[in-house]
């Protein structure tokens, strides 16, 4: 065998030999196995990830019959991203007409809870006339986003200026308080946007303030889930594990910080959500075969432990693809293929 | 799935590993597992069951369409199918022939109902 | 008590956050004559660099980790304070914030943490700064690094205009430039031509105590 093109996580491009490629793979399913005390891939699925990276083909696929429900976060601000001017509801119909989208996601373009409260008779009206006129379910989406809570953007005291003061105790309050805001301003927004007729919610980026994102999300979709026993609770993740940023926060009796995915479903799904989806962070200081063996481990370990649907997270800078503006075809098509078939995902 | 930049993530994944949308069953395999919480299998399942066709059907574009067409729940092509169910009208159908409740339908059930008894 | 086994006991001390443990440590090493320089980089500086790989691997949290980084600096100034006449060097400084537009300040707040447990003097500007903030402060404390972390991929071009401005300035060769955040790479930071690229917050540091000619 020659040598196997490839690319590091930073999209670069890179050949690797044979020893190396396989060595690259057994790094990565170490280094996530390691990590989040789990069982590494086994040498079956090391060799199907090694003939993924070693085959010439620009583009790959999953076998027929392996196809899983592909969704989209946060689709009506990736048209108007790369330039192309279209309403709201017209890039939603792109993306279920053009883009083979199983599922659709209304979104502000601020994408976070917080901001969307004062405007939300606009969202809902707008949802509404989306709904009439698309036939794919539909999700509202937006981000938990606790930062937006701390001061000089919101109520409370800014944790992330106190900690570096040593101000532990008054930081951990901040963050208790931030909670309770964020908790109050996600259950409105979804109850509103449920009640217009959405499908189902989408918190996404969960925890990327840390275990308060996350803590927050849970409360809420456990209030929601009493509230709307229908609706379809969607939970994703902003990164592989929870950051501690308070350290001490619980729920259901579990400290949330340092949790990896296959431990993060558990809570999730006692909390009352209907799909989750994990997120592994891409070291762009290593190859797309690490990352992927990686990202793989991972997300195995997660599907195993989940009773509920599991749709990775495989946007720009997680579940392998790299972290690039334009991710080229050869790197996705490859994480795409090892993650649905190594993973056993239900959906991306 | 997060999305970027729509040429190289969303059209890459959805060639690569994508159930097909519309164009396919896709979206109704989507339903089970909102609805219902059903895994990729169970969900497929249970509709190429309610469609009376095989699993490996499913994300069959021709047979797809053909079957869309005949259920009349919604195409790709609508220009080619003058008079076709779009939209909540395809849903309400969709809602019936998968045995789910849909939350758009029915709010607008419930609003033509009051609107008929008015 | 040996030298071999104070080091290891102020690396301890850093990993267990005991502040009072690692300035006792300090003062002992003085009495049994240590290098303080050895003594820092080899005992407090190799607990710190465990703290932050713990924390990258989520087994440890913020808070911690600032109480770590406070033991930290207790004994640095112990152990800077001996050091003879004429070998003791100036603290780096750096001045760091968020890009304009960018309130995610998480990510920057730990990397202060960790530069700060390293031992330099740290101007946090905050979040949502202004570019040319950064260059005020910087001529303002006379700093050697400037720091600017991006959480999104609208407002990482914060990073190239802080580049540009300081050679627009005449100022590009009198700071070394660092970057971090999410969607910033060494890919991204070679083509600004940025000094340094720091992927997670220990790295940030590790990156900054090499362009002080300290790592």
């Amino acid at each position: 065998m020659g040598k196997t093109y490839t690319r590091m996580g930073d999209g670069s491009v890179i050949e690797l030999s044979e020893s190396e490629l396989k060595r690259d793979l057994e790094e990565g399913t170490r280094d996530a196995a390691e990590r989040g005390r789990i069982p590494p891939l086994c040498e079956d699925e090391l060799s199907y990830l090694f003939d993924i990276y070693s085959i010439p083909y620009r583009f790959v696929s999953v076998d027929r019959g392996n196809e899983v429900v592909l969704t989209y976060d946060a689709a009506t601000l990736k048209i108007r991203r790369v330039g192309v001017l279209t309403h709201r509801i017209q890039s939603l119909q792109i993306y279920e007409k053009l883009l083979g989208a199983d599922t659709l996601e209304f979104d502000h373009v601020d994408y976070s809870f917080k901001p969307v409260k004062p405007i939300i008779a606009y969202e809902q009206t707008e949802l509404e006339q989306a709904l009439l006129v698309t036939t794919i379910p539909m999700f509202y989406g937006a981000m938990p986003n606790l930062g937006s809570y701390t001061q000089p953007d919101g109520p409370c005291l800014n944790p992330m200026e106190l900690l570096p003061m040593g101000k532990i105790t008054e930081a951990r309050a901040a963050q208790e308080e931030m909670v309770e805001h964020a908790v109050k301003d996600m259950v409105n927004v979804a109850s509103a946007m449920y009640e217009s007729g959405a499908d189902g919610i989408n918190f996404d980026t969960t925890g990327a303030a840390g275990d308060t994102d996350f803590l927050a999300t849970l409360r809420a979709v456990e209030i929601l889930r009493k509230k709307y026993p229908q609706m379809c609770i969607e939970v994703g993740m902003a990164g592989e594990f929870i950051l501690g940023m308070h350290g001490e926060l619980t729920y259901d009796g579990v400290r949330v910080a340092g949790l990896y995915p296959h431990k993060q479903v558990e809570l999730v799904e006692k909390a009352g959500a209907t799909i989750y989806g994990p997120a592994i962070n891409t070291n762009t200081d290593e190859s797309c075969p690490w990352n992927i063996a990686r990202a793989a481990t991972f997300t195995k370990a997660c599907v195993e432990n989940s009773h509920i649907p599991v749709h990775a997270d495989m946007g720009m800078g997680v579940g392998g693809i790299p972290v690039v503006d334009q991710p080229p075809v050869d790197a996705v098509s490859r994480a795409s293929k090892a993650m649905v078939e190594i993973a056993r995902l239900d959906g991306l | 799935m997060g999305v970027g930049d729509p040429a190289g993530m969303a059209s890459a994944h959805n060639t690569a590993s994508g159930m097909g949308g519309m164009r396919t069953a896709g979206d109704l395999v989507a339903r089970m597992q909102m609805s219902r919480g059903m895994k990729i299998k169970e969900a497929k399942e249970y509709v190429a069951n309610k469609l009376k066709v095989s699993v490996s059907d499913l994300a069959d574009p021709v047979v797809m369409n053909e079957m869309r067409d005949d259920l009349d729940i919604g195409m790709v092509s609508t220009s080619l199918f003058p008079g076709s169910a779009k939209g909540i009208e395809a849903k309400l159908r969709i809602a019936e022939l998968l045995d789910i409740e849909i939350n758009c339908v029915n709010k607008f059930r419930d609003k033509i109902g009051r609107a008929l008894r008015a | 008590m040996d030298k071999e086994e104070i080091l290891k006991e102020a690396r301890k001390a850093i990993i267990d956050a005991d502040k009072a443990k690692a300035e006792e440590l300090a003062k002992r090493a003085i009495a049994e004559g240590v290098d303080p320089l050895e003594m820092i980089n080899k005992g407090f500086r190799a607990g710190i660099t465990e703290v932050g790989d713990l924390f990258g691997r989520g087994e440890l949290f913020l808070p911690e980790l600032i109480l770590s980084a406070e033991a930290m600096k207790g004994a640095a100034d112990i152990l800077t304070a001996a050091l003879p006449k004429g070998t003791k060097k100036r603290r780096g400084k750096i001045v760091i914030g968020t890009a304009q537009g960018d309130i995610h300040d998480i990510g920057k707040s730990m990397v202060v943490s960790f530069l700060q447990a390293n031992g330099l003097e740290v101007y946090d500007l905050g979040r949502d700064i202004e570019t040319q903030k950064f260059i005020d402060k910087a001529q303002e404390v006379n700093a050697d690094i400037i720091g600017m972390s991006a959480l999104l991929t609208t407002t990482m071009s914060g990073q190239k205009a802080l580049i540009q401005e300081l050679k627009k300035a005449g100022l590009r060769e009198k700071y070394k430039v660092m970057v971090g955040g999410a969607p910033a790479t060494q890919r991204w930071a070679d083509r600004i031509g940025a000094d340094a690229y720091g992927i997670d917050a220990a790295d940030a540091a590790k990156k900054a105590m090499e362009l002080l000619g300290e790592g």
